[in-house]
């Protein structure tokens, strides 16, 4: 089957049901040893020279631009002027749920048409075994590092979801309890290092919220409308409110001690940071990453010092 | 008690007994275990700093809860902590419980002050009686440690002296740090950095506030990793 590269969230039950596989290029950024040229953020920059250089093949792509990651807009074209044929996928920033409509029917149409409805169905039946995973974790039944490996790669199901439902299924069953001295939600971008969430674990520290990851679970329905309905209201590409509102409910719904504010180099989204801090009524620490690897000492300090803050380190 | 901070570049000791520091010691950091000898082995211990878990059986915490421990035993007004360490400059604001390190860039850390020092050839702790000297601080304007270097040598060149070449990166130096400080609060400045009597100054009038020093700001860390595990084994 043919391969399209996504970046970010592309509905992924309807790149199946095109009859071809979704690749989530942001997965390849936290393994990747490469050192970006010319880049701004190392997400989008490491998947654009990949493609550019052909260490990575697809035959199309479906670059996530509007209302959510400008570098990828930027960086997709570029890839696209190398002749790899590129569409631009835009979510509504005032959530307009029939502009969605049509943006997921021209996504259709660039794909070629949906040729297999029963994997469109099947993949909200694996979506909701997410769902009960996180659900899994918010209970400390599982590591939030368990959790978040899988719920990040609802994107694409790992090209295989046969193979991806089986390794759900044995999640949801349990891996051991989840140890902790606080509770946190993790909010932003995903961390660009790939032991984030273990080495905050080490620290005492269980994440109970991935934001984004979280994102990737909506059930969308069989149809254009029911999906458009759910998708319409991805929260990052909305107005701040909006997203404020959702982290609102689950910080309260999840009881956190705290928030991890992630924010990556070059990222907009930093922009926001001040905005969080003063409206979650949470203690926050924010991170910045840059380039892929593991979790930077200077990192570790922060989330160690941060384990001690939450857990009566204050001294008044 | 025992109470050491091995930093990066100091390590730095201090006894406690009912409640007193009743000794203090200071070496670099790779000969930390100095720090120990003649001591009772069976004294308890609390460390902190980067090399804070090299010690078996010791009572570990980061630098920045140290710090907090530390500045409520010495300076409990305070509202805000500038800790100028060696490799990175921690700032914390009580109020919120927010930090922040600079430790991407070592224009505002003790390792840029080494770096001046050592290219005037004087002892780091010569910068603060230079800086009293200055006439007019000459104006370093980048907030890299590189370019700035640059340009003290192009002040020199130009004919300042080294005493208005010191204040005035005193000056951008401060203007680092101030970007990571809250607006309003009462700061305390510890850390070696703080021994630094123009890097004080400087801090003062660009946040213009006053800037509190505790006497001996470079143990304040060592004391409250002390205060801290005293605290939580109060039978220790």
């Amino acid at each position: 089957m043919a391969t399209v590269g996504i970046t970010a969230m592309v509905p992924p039950e309807l790149v199946y049901g095109c009859g071809q596989v979704p690749v989530d290029l942001n997965n390849i950024a936290p393994t990747s040893t490469a050192v970006p040229r010319g880049k701004l953020c190392a997400w989008t920059a490491t998947w654009r020279d990949a493609l550019l250089s052909g260490r990575l093949k697809v035959d199309r792509l479906t670059v996530v631009a509007g209302g959510d990651c400008h570098n990828a807009l930027a960086d997709g074209q570029r890839v696209a002027m190398s002749g790899i044929p590129t569409h631009y996928f835009f979510y509504p920033f005032d959530g307009d749920v029939g502009y969605m409509e049509d943006q997921l029917r021209k996504l259709v149409q660039f794909l070629g048409g949906v040729v297999d409805q029963g994997i469109i169905a099947r993949i909200a039946t694996i979506k909701a075994l997410a769902i009960e995973l996180d659900a899994a974790r918010v209970r400390g039944e599982v590591p939030g590092s368990v959790a978040f490996n899988h719920m990040i790669a609802l994107c694409d199901l790992g090209g295989d979801p046969d193979r991806f439902e089986a390794s759900i299924r044995s999640a949801v069953k349990g891996q051991g309890e989840a140890s902790s001295k606080a509770r946190v939600a993790l909010v932003g971008v995903p961390p660009i290092y790939p032991d984030f969430h273990e080495v905050a674990e080490g620290f005492g520290l269980q994440v109970v919220f991935d934001e984004l990851p979280w994102e990737f679970a909506r059930c969308g329905g069989r149809t254009l409308g029911s999906m458009a309905a759910s998708y319409a209201t991805y929260t990052f590409a909305r107005p701040l409110e909006h997203r404020l509102e959702l982290l609102d409910r689950e910080l309260r719904a999840r009881r956190v001690d705290g928030v991890i504010h992630y924010t990556q180099y070059a990222c907009h989204h930093m922009l926001e940071d001040d905005t969080l801090r003063s409206r979650l009524g949470q203690p926050i620490l924010t991170v910045q990453g840059d380039l892929p690897r593991r979790c930077p000492e200077q990192e570790k300090l922060r989330l160690e010092a941060f384990a001690e803050l939450l857990t009566g380190g204050r001294a008044r | 008690m025992i109470g050491l901070d091995l930093g990066s570049t100091r390590a730095k000791m201090v006894r406690v007994a009912d409640d007193a520091v009743v000794a203090r010691k200071e070496v670099q950091s790779p000969r930390w275990r100095e720090l120990l000898e003649g001591l009772d082995p069976g004294e308890p211990v609390a460390t902190t700093g980067y090399f804070r878990k090299q010690v078996p059986g010791a009572r570990s915490i980061t630098e920045l809860t140290a710090a907090r421990w530390g500045v409520a035993a010495l300076a409990p007004a305070a509202q805000v902590i500038i800790d100028v360490g060696g490799q990175d400059t921690k700032v914390q604001d009580l109020r919120t419980n927010r930090f922040v390190l600079n430790d991407k860039c070592s224009a505002g850390t003790g390792a840029f002050l080494e770096l001046v020092a050592s290219y005037f050839g004087v002892p780091v702790e010569e910068l603060g009686r230079l800086h009293a000297e200055a006439e007019a601080p000459a104006e370093i304007n980048s907030t890299c440690a590189v370019f700035a270097m640059s340009e003290m040598v192009s002040q020199l060149v130009g004919g300042r002296s080294r005493a208005d070449v010191v204040a005035g990166m005193h000056r951008a130096f401060a203007r680092r740090i101030a970007e990571l400080v809250p607006s309003s609060g009462r700061v305390v400045l510890i850390g070696g950095g703080a021994r630094n009597s123009g890097l004080r100054a400087e801090l003062e009038r660009v946040l213009g506030a006053e800037v509190e020093v505790p006497k001996h700001p470079e143990y304040v860390n060592a004391l409250g990793a002390v205060k801290y595990a005293s605290a939580a084994s109060p039978t220790e």
